[in-house]
């Protein structure tokens, strides 16, 4: 029998803790204190709501939140001061009785800022204002604004306490400007661990402007057009010169042991690279002065004449003229040309 | 004569707009040389007489007398941090700036020092904490 009574005890104790609500309080924009008893679900049954400040009263709730007809919460007006006393709650239906206490201090959520404007100021900068609806001084209140550019990621930055104001520098004229801002308790009057919601967004910017990252502009394809014709032109003029190729790309050498000719260092053309072959012969065309003489001073003659018999083929050097390559390009003399010379 | 007391008159008002900012900055002061002190201090398990958390409005200066009572008494004036804290818990601006009482008989319920139970040193920085944030949440 010691065995089911202390089941039934436990099992009593079980069904309590089961029971018991758990009340959850919360200062709106320290203007009340919101309590509510409905986060494990509806209670069953309707709760009177008592609370005490400090070292008052117990006051009863004048202003229930209800759910399917069941209180659910409770809208104690307090002030402002009154977050840093100890906060006490009861709850009570008949016989059961459950007390709690809170410390309110940090539980604070403001209401967010008001009046969202923005201005283009003088200095070309973009300035943006706000007001809060708190009670709390000045001082007391920080800030976080966070806006973006073009619709892209948001961008977040802390406002000191005391400052209702966010500057963005020389914005640009075609982008558009969205900017959001919340509040909480500074820490020099007791932080606030909730942020307040973040206000309506104010806009600033072009409408018409495109949300793409990269704005083109109308002369770039034909800038790139003429880039790519030039290119062009530029390649196939130095595929057919050669000259004008190793003007403007000059050709590297590449030195190597095992080539033992300097001209295998440069990446010539075969009738460049002959003309540096050791063996090269080319026979010189004599140049002779032309000097006419009448044929009675050739007959009077001792005829140790100083004319020079040549070979007629001296300077007929097989010629390309289509080969530009050739450093000596030789032109044909007739054998009557070579005779006119002779000294 | 007239011009004596008028000048007397302008000066008084002119410190009377003044104070508040003042009073904001010295109770702002108190904050940042507390939290030096609060995490340069080796023992926070030392028990200490600590005002209670529910002060009410009259008692406040009482309470701030204790906690500047009570730091001298347990850690003097030799420490850089205790010394300034002390100074600043003296400090007239400090005592005008939690004078929360619109009253003058609220004075003679309020506890003494030594009345008050004892808690850990974290507790008693805490609760002096909360005293001058309360102070500045009051000051526009």
């Amino acid at each position: 029998q010691p065995d089911c009574f202390y089941f039934s005890v436990l099992l009593d104790l079980c069904l309590l803790k089961k029971k018991s609500p758990d009340v959850d309080c919360l200062v709106v924009n320290l203007d009340y204190v919101s309590c509510k008893w409905n986060k494990t679900g509806t209670p069953e049954v309707n709760y009177t709501f008592y609370s005490k400040l400090g070292n008052d009263q117990w006051k009863i709730c004048n202003h229930y939140l209800t759910e399917n007809n069941v209180n659910i919460g409770c809208n104690q007006q307090v002030d402002s001061g009154d977050r840093f006393k100890t906060f006490r709650t009861r709850l009570t239906n008949g016989s059961e009785n459950f007390e709690k206490g809170h410390e309110l201090k940090k539980q604070v959520k403001l209401n967010p800022p008001t009046n969202l404007t923005v201005l283009n100021g003088s200095d070309f900068n973009l300035w943006f204002y706000w007001n809060h609806t708190s009670p709390a001084p000045l001082h007391c209140v920080e800030g976080e604004v966070r806006f973006r550019t073009n619709n892209n990621n948001w961008d977040f930055s802390k406002v000191s306490a005391g400052i209702q104001k966010y500057c963005i520098n020389l914005p640009s004229s075609s982008s558009r400007y969205e900017l959001q801002v919340r509040n909480r308790i500074d820490d020099s009057c007791g932080e606030s661990i909730f942020w307040s919601d973040w206000s309506e967004p104010v806009v600033w910017g072009s409408n018409n402007s495109t949300y793409s990252k990269d704005l083109m502009s109308p002369w770039t394809p034909v800038i790139y057009l003429v880039g790519v014709i030039s290119f062009i032109l530029l390649a196939m003029l130095l595929m057919h010169h050669e000259r004008l190729r190793i003007i403007l790309v000059p050709v590297v050498p590449k030195p190597s042991p095992f080539l033992h000719n300097i001209e295998d260092w440069f990446q010539f053309s075969k009738g460049l690279k002959d003309n540096f072959k050791p063996d090269y012969n080319e026979r010189a065309c004599p140049v002779r002065e032309y000097n006419y003489v009448s044929q009675s001073d050739v007959v009077s003659s001792d005829g140790s004449t100083c004319s020079v018999t040549t070979d007629q083929t001296d300077c007929s050097i097989e010629h390309d003229p289509e080969d530009l390559s050739s450093p000596f390009p030789s032109n044909p003399v007739s054998s009557e040309e070579v005779q006119k010379a002779s000294v | 004569m007239k011009l004596i007391v008028f000048c007397l008159f302008t000066i008084y008002c002119c410190s009377l707009v003044k104070a508040s900012p003042m009073e904001r900055k010295k109770l702002q002061e108190v904050l940042r040389e507390l939290k030096m002190l609060k995490r340069d201090f080796p023992n926070t398990e030392l028990m200490m007489n600590t005002p209670p958390k529910d002060i009410e409005d009259c008692c406040c200066l009482t309470a701030l007398t204790c906690f500047r009572e009570t730091l001298l008494q347990q850690f003097g004036i030799s420490g850089k941090y205790q010394k300034k804290l002390y100074k600043s818990l003296n400090h007239t601006l400090t005592i005008s700036g939690l004078n929360f009482c619109n009253t003058e008989t609220s004075t003679t319920n309020c506890s003494t020092c030594h009345s008050h139970p004892k808690e850990k040193a974290s507790e008693f920085f805490n609760r002096l904490e909360s005293l001058v944030q309360r102070g500045l949440s009051r000051i526009n």
